[in-house]
């Protein structure tokens, strides 16, 4: 008797074989065959030029026949019908297929036919065996997937040494930053600024090849990337352009200025990576652009101050004594090494980012025109110029639409107000310094430009801030204008004299205001004053001021005089009452009595007080009586 | 642009027209004006011919000044006054079957510019086909851009230079135009002005004189 | 004394002719195309800019019938909406010449004018014709410039408002154009060269235009 019984299952073979099996274990199956598809299948099959009966040599129907005359008639004459064997196996294959289920049917009936199971070994529980034929599936098993994961493995680090790949990655990454065009076999590349707006015969073109890597170790061939640009000679090496401003002794000659060779840079190694080498490059074309513009605007133009060319320097006096140098440094690589100690080089770095952007500015008034409404209209023109006609634009006002500044003008200019700037403040700041007295402080605008910037100047006395003097300089490129407490506007040139002068004219003055507001609050009244004193010394600058005031009982009179470049006098006149003077009777009013008497000369060095204010005011307290 | 003033100053008998116009200058000049170089105004006039339809006989003239170079002025009898580029003259040319250039109506005043203050004096001797016609002095003053607001100080400044039966003239024109904004159309319309009359006086002289 | 016109023809700096290629795309690809002369045409990283005008076509009859009627185009710019400016247009007749021209070549005048012009016209004996909307996008390269513009037609004459405008066409007018003294051949060498870049987009060639106005 059987344990378990077998089940038996007859089903047409339905699993369709397995196309491909996925990384992540799915499977793909082979589409079943459809109708037609099995049926030409089937008669690919079938050799039409072989008969079945050739072979086996089955005793056909029509009896015994002389083999090689069946042969003979086979091989001339086709079958009578191309399917007839395919009918025939049909037909065996339908009939067994009959016969099957038959017997089937008639063991299901279980009347004449009965299926027995046949009678099996009992299957040995061996636990060591079983433990065995594990041991060794998980061992195939592991075997399989290691293998997998190891060809997955190679494949990777393939992938990622393999050059081929890598070119094109970095490929991709350079078309993704500049220009390239592929001319016949070999990709060449723009270098230069021209979709920029410029305008300069230079040309950059660069070209892109492949690096065959013959087998370098692995470390500096992932550092060099499977890329390299080929540079120009002309653009090779480091550039750029260093802008000086120094003071030279007044009377030298612009002939006979120092030319100096600046310190090399490093040099970019042949290796670098692509971009670094591409980005060193376009630098080089932009500075000898710039310098080529420079040089150029400097040879042509006729302007007051003779300016020389001399090799790759420009140099300009922007004031008498101040000298303007640009020069052009490039640095490729193959000049001999000169040893020198190395020079601190004096770049002023603003005026160098102000030069790059002022070109940059002419590249973009290249490119950019003002687009025209209507659309017809003349392209390039600004919107003013189209409207001359129609707005009947007088002659001055046309030239003066077409009057423009040139790079090298436009620098100087703007190293003329850098260096007026830096004067106004050195002045500024050691005025400061020195005078203590009235207290000068600067407030520079945050609001200014290349060409102009604000400060004002407030003077103000140390306890007796009520009073201020402040004045407003505006520095432009060659002068400052102050405009004063009045509104009156003074033009200074760019000697710090001048503004020297002008600040301690503005002191005196101040010093004549304070003790105006000082007699307010003693209540002193103020006889006179007088900003313009035309009696005395002329000062060296400007005009005296002069101030009396009287005490409130009137018998003591103080009288001021300051100017810019003199110390502050005081003199005082003291009534005695006691000094009864004969009078006549004519004089019935006894005010009169206080017109007489000298004035006296007071120290003010040696008046308690440590600024004049203080001492003024101590001595108005002291002099005034209340009784 | 400042308000323009164009006179017309009457040669007296016996004098040339060269000997005025020196006359005229040298008194500039001891005002203490600056000589700042040529001006130059010049007019052609373009007549419809063969008749468009539906519309009269029309005249356009042409004004070029050498004070607005980029300009061309067009002026018709009926006083529309067009302002356009310099190209416009191509495009008169385009229009030669229907607008034909009179002969010999170019006429033009040419001289010399001096500039005092804020005033400009231009001193100008007209012709037509080289035949002098006669003066015409322009006085421009810069600041003002309304006519009327002027009127009185040009006066007074053409009374001094000019004596005043000249200062005393006024351009029918310009009395219209006293509040509006004064353009430099105007100017051209009051030398058209003077220059129809100058016409007008040489062919009531040739009528007369026949 | 010279004009400055007269300065100008003599010294050729007048510009006289334009030189000029068309081409047509419909809208559904309009988009395409402006992304591509955006990438070809200067100042790529801008945005394209746009123009809007409005021209007005005036003709000037004869009495007789011989003399041919001379059209003036009067054209302004519909963008600053309270500053128009204004331009008179003269187009001369299209030289479509041999093949070895490889664009239009015609006589161009583009004047620009105060804005009594049309009082000016009217007074002249000019009548108007017909009148037209044009808005579109405006690209330039060099001194070639290119539009891809739509035409619309005014429903009411006169006010140019954005309701009363309605598209004549699906498609968009690409025109390329230089406008440059008389005698210069080799732009139209390098139009041409241009134009190759746009090919399978738009075809831009020369239209005859004597075949295609109707009488």
């Amino acid at each position: 008797m059987a344990v378990s019984s077998v089940t038996v299952s007859v089903e047409p073979v339905l699993e369709s074989k397995i196309q491909e099996v996925k990384l992540d274990g799915q499977e793909i199956y082979v589409p079943p065959l459809s109708m037609s598809e099995n049926l030409t299948k089937l008669a690919h099959k079938i050799d039409f030029y072989k008969d079945e009966s050739d072979e086996k040599g089955k005793p056909t129907s029509e009896g015994e026949k002389d083999e090689a005359e069946e042969k003979v008639l086979t091989s001339f004459e086709q079958p009578s019908w191309v399917w007839d064997s395919v009918r025939n196996k049909l037909k065996a294959a339908f009939t067994e297929m009959a016969v099957l289920t038959d017997v089937l049917n008639i063991i299901k009936e279980k009347r004449y036919m009965v299926a027995d199971p046949v009678s099996q070994d009992q299957p040995d529980n061996k636990p060591s065996v079983l433990l065995l034929a594990k041991k060794r599936g998980l061992v195939s098993a592991g075997s399989v997937l290691i293998s997998g994961a190891e060809r997955l493995k190679r494949s990777h680090s393939e992938h990622s040494n393999r050059a081929q790949d890598d070119y094109f990655i970095e490929l991709l990454k350079i078309r993704q930053n500049w220009r390239l065009k592929k001319v016949g076999a070999s990709i060449l590349g723009d270098l230069t600024y021209k979709t920029a707006g410029s305008r300069f015969f230079q040309g950059g073109t660069f070209e892109v090849t492949k690096i065959v890597d013959d087998k370098t170790d692995t470390s500096t061939s992932h550092s060099r990337g499977s890329l390299e640009v080929i540079i120009p000679s002309e653009l090779e090496g480091v550039a750029y352009i260093q802008v000086e401003v120094k003071s030279v002794p007044e009377m030298m000659d612009l002939t006979s200025v120092t030319l100096k060779m600046p310190a090399g840079l490093g040099v970019i190694r042949s290796d670098a990576y692509w971009q670094n080498k591409l980005e060193v490059a376009q630098n080089v074309l932009f500075c000898k652009e710039l310098f080529a513009q420079l040089a150029r605007e400097a040879v042509q133009i006729k302007s007051s101050t003779p300016h020389i060319v001399v090799g790759n320097q420009i140099i300009t006096n922007a004031f008498p004594g101040i000298q303007l140098s640009i020069v052009l440094c490039h640095y490729t690589g193959k000049e001999k090494k000169i040893p020198q100690a190395p020079q601190k080089l004096e770049h002023n770095h603003v005026l160098e980012h102000s030069l790059h952007q002022l070109l940059r500015e002419v590249h973009f008034k290249n490119i950019n025109y003002v687009a025209p409404h209507p659309v017809n209209a003349m392209l390039g023109m600004s919107k003013r110029r189209r409207l001359a006609g129609p707005q009947g634009t007088s002659r001055r006002e046309l030239v003066e639409m077409n009057v423009r500044d040139t790079l090298l003008e436009q620098i100087i200019k703007q190293t003329k107000h850098a260096v007026l700037r830096l004067r106004t403040m050195h002045v500024l700041d050691e005025l400061a310094l020195c005078i203590q007295d009235p207290q000068i402080t600067a407030h520079w605008s945050c609001l200014n430009s290349s060409l102009e910037c604000c400060v004002r100047i407030n003077i103000t006395a140390y306890g007796y801030e009520v009073v201020r003097s402040s004045l407003v300089l505006i520095i432009e490129v060659d002068t400052i204008q102050a405009i004063l407490k009045d509104s009156r506007t003074i033009t200074l040139s760019f000697e710090d004299k001048a503004l020297q002068d002008l600040i301690l004219w503005q002191i005196s003055q101040h010093h004549i205001q304070v003790v105006q507001q000082l007699a307010k609050f003693h209540a002193w009244t103020v006889v006179s004053t007088n900003f313009n004193v035309g009696v005395g010394d002329i000062d060296l600058y400007g005009t005296a001021a002069s101030l009396m005031m009287a005490s409130p009982k009137g018998d003591k009179v103080l009288a001021f005089r300051s100017g810019a470049y003199n110390k502050i006098q005081m003199y005082l006149k003291e009534i005695d009452p006691s000094e009864a003077v004969d009078t006549s009777p004519a004089v019935t009013n006894p005010k009169w009595q206080k017109i007489i008497g000298t004035f006296q000369a007071v120290d003010v060095e040696k008046l308690q007080g440590k600024t004049f204010s203080q001492k003024v005011d101590m001595v108005m307290a002291k002099l005034t009586s209340m009784s | 642009m400042g308000v323009v003033c164009v006179y017309f100053y009457p040669v007296p008998e016996g004098k040339s027209g060269q000997q005025v116009v020196d006359g005229i200058q040298k008194q500039i000049e001891l005002l203490g004006a600056v000589k700042t170089g040529n001006f130059c105004v010049d007019c052609e006039t373009f007549q419809a011919g063969s008749g468009i339809q539906n519309t009269p006989q029309r005249q356009v003239n042409i004004l070029h000044s050498s004070e607005q170079p980029a300009s061309c002025f067009a002026i018709l009898d009926t006083g529309t006054c067009l302002v356009a580029d310099a190209l416009f003259d191509g495009l008169m040319q385009k229009l030669k079957h229907y607008y034909q250039q009179r002969k010999g109506s170019k006429i033009e005043s040419k001289g010399q510019r001096y500039e005092y203050g804020d005033f400009i004096f231009k001193v100008g001797s007209v012709s037509q086909a080289s035949n002098f016609k006669g003066i015409l002095v322009e006085i421009e003053y810069c600041p003002c851009v309304v006519a009327g607001d002027c009127m009185n100080l040009m006066k007074e400044m053409s009374q001094s230079l000019l004596g005043s039966a000249v200062a005393e003239q006024q351009s029918s024109f310009l009395k219209t135009k006293t509040d509006m904004i004064y353009t430099p159309a105007d100017t051209m319309s009051q030398y058209l002005e003077h220059f129809n009359n100058f016409k007008k006086a040489t062919s009531v002289n040739q009528a007369m004189n026949r | 004394m010279e004009n400055t016109f007269s300065v100008g023809l003599k010294n050729n700096i007048a510009p006289q002719q334009e030189y000029l290629l068309q081409g047509s795309i419909v809208d559904l690809h309009r988009d395409v195309l402006l992304h591509r002369l955006r990438g070809l045409c200067d100042n790529a990283d801008k945005q394209p800019e746009t123009f809007s005008d409005h021209e007005m076509v005036f003709v000037l009859r004869g009495a007789t019938a011989q003399q041919n009627p001379v059209l003036f185009r009067v054209r302004r710019s519909l963008d600053p909406p309270d500053d128009p400016s204004w331009h008179i247009r003269y187009l001369g007749t299209s030289e479509i010449g041999d093949k070895n021209r490889h664009t239009l070549v015609r006589a161009c005048f583009d004047v620009a004018c105060s804005n009594n012009v049309v009082k000016f016209l009217n007074e002249m004996g000019f009548r108007s014709d017909h009148e037209y909307c044009v808005k579109g996008y405006f690209f330039h390269k060099g001194r070639m410039k290119v539009t891809v513009s739509k035409i619309y037609r005014m429903v009411q004459t006169g006010t140019p408002d954005g309701n009363t405008q309605e598209a004549m066409t699906q498609s968009s007018l690409v025109e390329l154009s230089v406008v440059a003294p008389a005698g210069q051949e080799q732009i139209a060498d390098d139009m041409k060269n241009f134009a190759e870049q746009l090919k399978p987009l738009v075809q831009l060639e020369k239209v005859d235009q004597k075949r295609l106005s109707v009488q």
